[in-house]
């Protein structure tokens, strides 16, 4: 899919990956976030050459250092809010006050309380997508990957994720997104086109 | 983190409710069946563990070898005790004398029994570990004394001490109840021993047996020999010294190489069997057959549950991904799934205890077992949670290796969908379980079709309408002339006979016969049975040469009766007149003879030949049973209790007991009736198993192609071509299941029946029927969710997509 595509991406930058359908875009943000393997080149990340990493440490290194935010929300059916955004700290190693913490502390950044408790087919778009972010940033990654989050939101919504991760870049946080508006990509530092799988 | 597995395990059961339904509900059936078997198994191995020392327990059980054919069995001779005790004494902390376990009547007062029990040697007590709960221990002291269970001292007695108190037994002599030992359990081979008299009373009070001993009859093999080893002894080590020990005193009986062994008391419920002197298992079988039963019913079950699971793979498989980005391992899905499938089959477990419970009852009387749910027993707990985890890893194995290996980028993105090959798994699990199903259904139709079989071998004689009473007491000595007249004079028979058997038995063989032509060196050997003139005509038992036994001849008292097998084993073609002479009979003119040829009648088991039998007249009052053909011309219970009234005048201290000779011989199928029946049941449970996951899966299949559905339909498919093709897929595994399942419930059938020298044929329509069978279960299985997809609007199903 992709092809010589020579990328560096310095901390605390905001990057849009865009580009046409198939052009590539959600296969970089795969390969970035490590779920993809690619057959030649290098990555290097936080001064890990991640192609020579084993399987085992790989997944520790991401599910460390990296957060995920999907265009249709991907929350868990079965699980309330609150649980939802436990899950992640689940699979390291928090103890359950800590985890409490956290998710109440999230909660709260997010003015989301009062949901705590409703199922994911409970809320709007707009509101799954913002426990959506909430759940990729609960564990404090370093980096944000966003493939197209505002793809199933209506402009209004659209707007406030943005203004979100603006502001989440000032704090600190890397984000790479892939987006198709020109809107959206407008609130990054920096704009990556892609075109059948090569830099433009 | 387990908390979180099975919260999102739970609402999933709840959100699915027919789903987990068919699947606990299934699951929940497989183990209660396996549960079931597994207690039933359990009873089995635990039989005679009432004894500590069941592993130093024998009895000594003899082969002798007649015309090259060894038979193997517990009775022996009487001076067999002599020569053991006094030359190899010290091997046996107990050698114990016994009678067989007979009835006799106990009376007491007003109350009159007829209860099983034995006599025995005074050491009885001991070697039995019996538990006095009143009186002394040492209590087959004096010949004139009785030891009674506990049951049968509360029917006796009631409440009052049974301790010194007299018993009248047979209505012929006085034991006095030294003590009261707790019963023997039900899972026990000395359960029927409700009494224990003295050996020596048994010897005073039954001449035949006396004479026995004082005789010393090496070739009357009519008593039973139990022993328990002493320290440092083996059984292999005893058996070596007592091989020869008759064969080395007994010159008479060399001929037949009588062999002495140790029978242990661990072989004995299990491994009873044996054929031409070699020991080839026994009820052991059962306890296989039942086991693999149980193993194939709950593998099913599992099946149901892994195809059940990964059908529903790809509603999972987006959680899969979710998780996976989030951080999830692989092995800690693996972990999610395992618990999930923990969490199902911790359900159906309890859901299978209550199914236990409910059925425990019907199961026993069924089997004829005295199971109870072991609810005390830390072993069975240990055995449950172990069962449960070997469960939950079998049902969950697959499910979890499966869903954890979905690539999240592929779920998440949309594009995973379930390759060509990905149901092959699922098809080849539905394979097995139809073959299972299959297989289970042609052995059970053989087994019935043996059962009937053997029922519709005509016997020999009318058994309809014939009861026999049981005469063990000298009190009906010599009555026999006069009670057939009072008993014809009530108009409640139409005619009687006596016998030294039952007629559904026979209690005694004899040898020692010459007859003219009789080949050199030819051990013969007969069924021998004492009757009364009127035998053949009581039992409506066809003559088919010669004639029937007369008064009017006085030398009919020298005659006998021969049936068909037993002309043709003499090898005479025209016996009537020919003579049967007696080898022990020292005067040359004697000997039996034979004036008529009786049809074969069965009186052993309905699946062998029947064996070459002598019928002869009654000279000494052997009678055993009285046979009574009763009035056809009034119902059987009212010809009953005038035979009552009869018996009453004339025996008033001897109970009144009687059995019909139809159920007597229906006895002799009990055991197999019984294996039909369960196996019939665990066959319809098996494949009731089969079909809940079948229709589970072909509802998943029916929704994952709804929209393949919908454009066909629109394309013009009616909804008999969508039913079609819905039920073709399944329809042909099971055609495949078939043909896998003929060749192994061929085999395995075969090689059952072999045991039966009376067989059926197999028949190639059993193998179709079982075919189509399965066809049609499946068929209808499958329709009903065939149907509902087809009948589904299409407008609906493509717009939602």
């Amino acid at each position: 899919m992709l092809k010589d595509i020579n990328l560096e991406v310095e901390e605390g930058e905001f990057i849009s990956v865009m580009g046409p359908s198939g052009s590539g875009k959600s296969t970089l943000l795969n390969v970035i976030g490590m779920l993809d393997n690619f057959d030649e080149g290098e990555y290097h990340f936080l001064n890990e050459s991640v192609h020579t990493l084993k399987e085992r440490d790989r997944a520790k290194m991401y599910k460390e250092y990296i957060g995920f935010v999907f265009q249709s929300y991907h929350l868990l059916d079965d699980l309330t809010v609150q649980e939802n955004l436990e899950m992640p700290l689940l699979y390291k190693k928090y103890k359950s006050f800590e985890r409490k913490a956290m998710v109440a502390d999230m909660l709260d950044r997010f003015n989301i309380v009062g949901k705590k408790d409703l199922f994911p087919v409970q809320l709007s778009g707009g509101q799954q997508q913002l426990v959506g972010v909430a759940r990729a940033l609960i564990s404090n990654p370093k980096l944000l990957l966003a493939d197209e989050p505002t793809g199933n939101l209506n402009s209004k919504h659209s707007g406030e994720i943005m203004e979100l991760f603006k502001q989440l870049n000032k704090e600190g946080v890397t984000i790479i997104q892939v987006t198709h508006s020109e809107n959206n990509a407008a609130y990054g530092s920096r704009i990556i086109d892609l075109l059948d799988g090569r830099r433009v | 983190m387990f908390k979180n597995y099975l919260k999102i395990a739970w609402r999933n059961l709840i959100k699915n409710k027919a789903y987990s339904i068919i699947n606990i509900g299934g699951l929940a059936l497989g183990m209660a069946v396996s549960l079931t078997i597994g207690l039933w198994i359990q009873d089995e191995l635990s039989h005679n563990d009432y004894f500590m020392s069941k592993d130093r327990i024998a009895q000594v059980y003899q082969s002798q070898t007649l015309n090259g054919q060894t038979d193997t069995g517990p009775a022996i001779p009487i001076p067999l005790e002599k020569a053991i005790r006094e030359g190899y004494g010290d091997n046996f902390k107990h050698l114990i004398m016994s009678s067989w376990t007979n009835n006799l009547y106990l009376k007491y007062g007003e109350t009159n029994l007829s209860r099983p029990g034995n006599h025995m040697q005074r050491e009885a007590p001991e070697f039995l570990e019996l538990q006095i709960l009143n009186g002394e221990k040492d209590g087959l002291r004096e010949i004139n004394s009785i030891m009674l269970s506990e049951s049968t001292a509360e029917a006796l007695f009631g409440n009052e001490d049974p301790i010194g108190k007299i018993l009248k037994v047979s209505n012929q002599y006085d034991l006095m109840v030294t003590s009261v030992y707790k019963d023997i359990p039900f899972n026990n081979t000395f359960h029927d021993t409700e009494y224990i008299i003295p050996w020596d009373q048994y010897l005073a009070s039954n001449e035949w047996a006396m004479r026995a001993a004082t005789e010393e009859q090496w070739d009357n093999n009519s008593f039973q020999m139990f022993v328990k080893l002493a320290e440092n002894t083996t059984m292999q080590g005893v058996t070596a010294k007592i091989k020869n020990v008759k064969k080395d005193l007994n010159e008479e009986t060399v001929e037949f190489n009588p062999q002495l062994f140790l029978f242990p008391m661990a072989d004995w419920h299990l491994k009873g069997s044996f054929d031409n002197g070699k020991q080839v298992g026994g009820r052991i079988k059962y306890v296989w057959l039942f086991g693999i039963i149980g193993a194939f019913v709950l593998l099913l079950a599992c099946i149901n549950f892994m195809n059940l699971s990964t059908a529903r793979s790809e509603k999972r498989s987006k959680e899969v991904g979710i998780r996976k980005t989030l951080g999830s391992l692989k092995g800690q899905l693996i972990y999610q799934f395992l618990s999930e499938s923990f969490l199902v089959v911790v359900f159906a477990f309890i859901a299978a205890i209550g199914i236990v419970l409910l059925s425990l009852n019907g199961f026993n009387e069924l089997a004829r077992k005295e199971i109870e749910f072991p609810w005390d027993s830390i072993n069975f707990w240990i055995m449950s949670i172990l069962f449960i985890i070997f469960t939950s890893l079998l049902a969950g194995s697959y499910p979890a290796l499966y869903l954890s290996s979905f690539k999240p980028v592929q779920v998440l993105k949309g594009t995973f969908k379930a390759g060509r090959y990905s149901g092959l798994p699922r098809k080849v699990l539905v394979v097995m379980q139809f073959t299972v199903s299959v297989a289970f259904i042609i052995g059970t139709v053989i087994v019935m079709q043996q059962i009937n079989f053997a029922k519709n071998r005509p016997v020999g004689y009318n058994k309809e309408g014939l009861i026999q009473i049981p005469t063990f007491s000298q009190d009906f000595e010599g009555k026999y002339d006069l009670m057939r007249s009072e008993f014809l004079a009530s108009n409640a028979i139409v005619e009687m006979s006596s016998s030294s058997s039952p007629t559904t038995r026979i209690w005694s063989n004899r040898s020692g016969f010459s007859w003219e032509g009789k080949p050199e060196g030819f051990q013969e050997e007969f069924a021998w049975t004492v009757v009364s003139p009127e035998y053949a005509k009581s039992l409506n038992l066809k003559i088919i040469e010669g004639r029937d036994f007369s008064r009017e001849f006085a030398s009919d008292s020298l005659a006998v009766l021969i049936n068909e097998t037993a002309k043709k084993y003499l090898g005479i073609q025209d016996p009537v007149g020919k003579f049967l002479k007696d080898d022990y009979d020292t005067d040359p003119n004697s000997g039996l003879k034979i004036i008529g040829v009786v049809e074969d009648m069965i009186a052993q088991s309905p699946y062998e030949p029947v064996k070459q039998g002598l019928y002869a007249f009654d000279r000494f009052n052997y009678s055993s049973y009285y046979n009574l053909r009763l009035n056809p011309e009034k119902s059987a219970s009212e010809n009953i209790s005038i035979i009552e009234r009869v018996f009453k005048e004339h025996f008033p201290d001897i109970p009144f007991e009687y059995e019909f000779v139809d159920e007597q011989y229906g006895e002799k199928f009990a055991s197999e009736e019984r294996i039909g029946t369960l196996s019939g049941i665990f066959t319809a449970l098996a494949i009731l198993i089969s079909c809940l996951g079948l229709f589970g899966l072909t509802s998943f299949v029916a929704e994952q192609r709804t929209k393949e559905i919908g454009v066909r339909k629109v394309l013009g498919a009616s909804v008999f071509n969508v039913w079609n093709m819905l039920s073709k897929d399944f329809l042909k595994l099971v055609v495949i299941s078939s043909f896998i399942a003929i060749p192994i419930a061929y085999y395995v059938m075969n090689g059952w029946l072999q045991e039966y020298p009376y067989r059926v044929i197999l028949k190639w329509w059993i193998f179709a029927l079982a075919i189509i069978g399965a066809m049609l279960v499946t068929v209808l299985t499958v329709s009903f969710q065939a149907f509902k997809a087809a009948k589904a609007n299409p407008v609906k199903s493509l717009r939602s997509e």
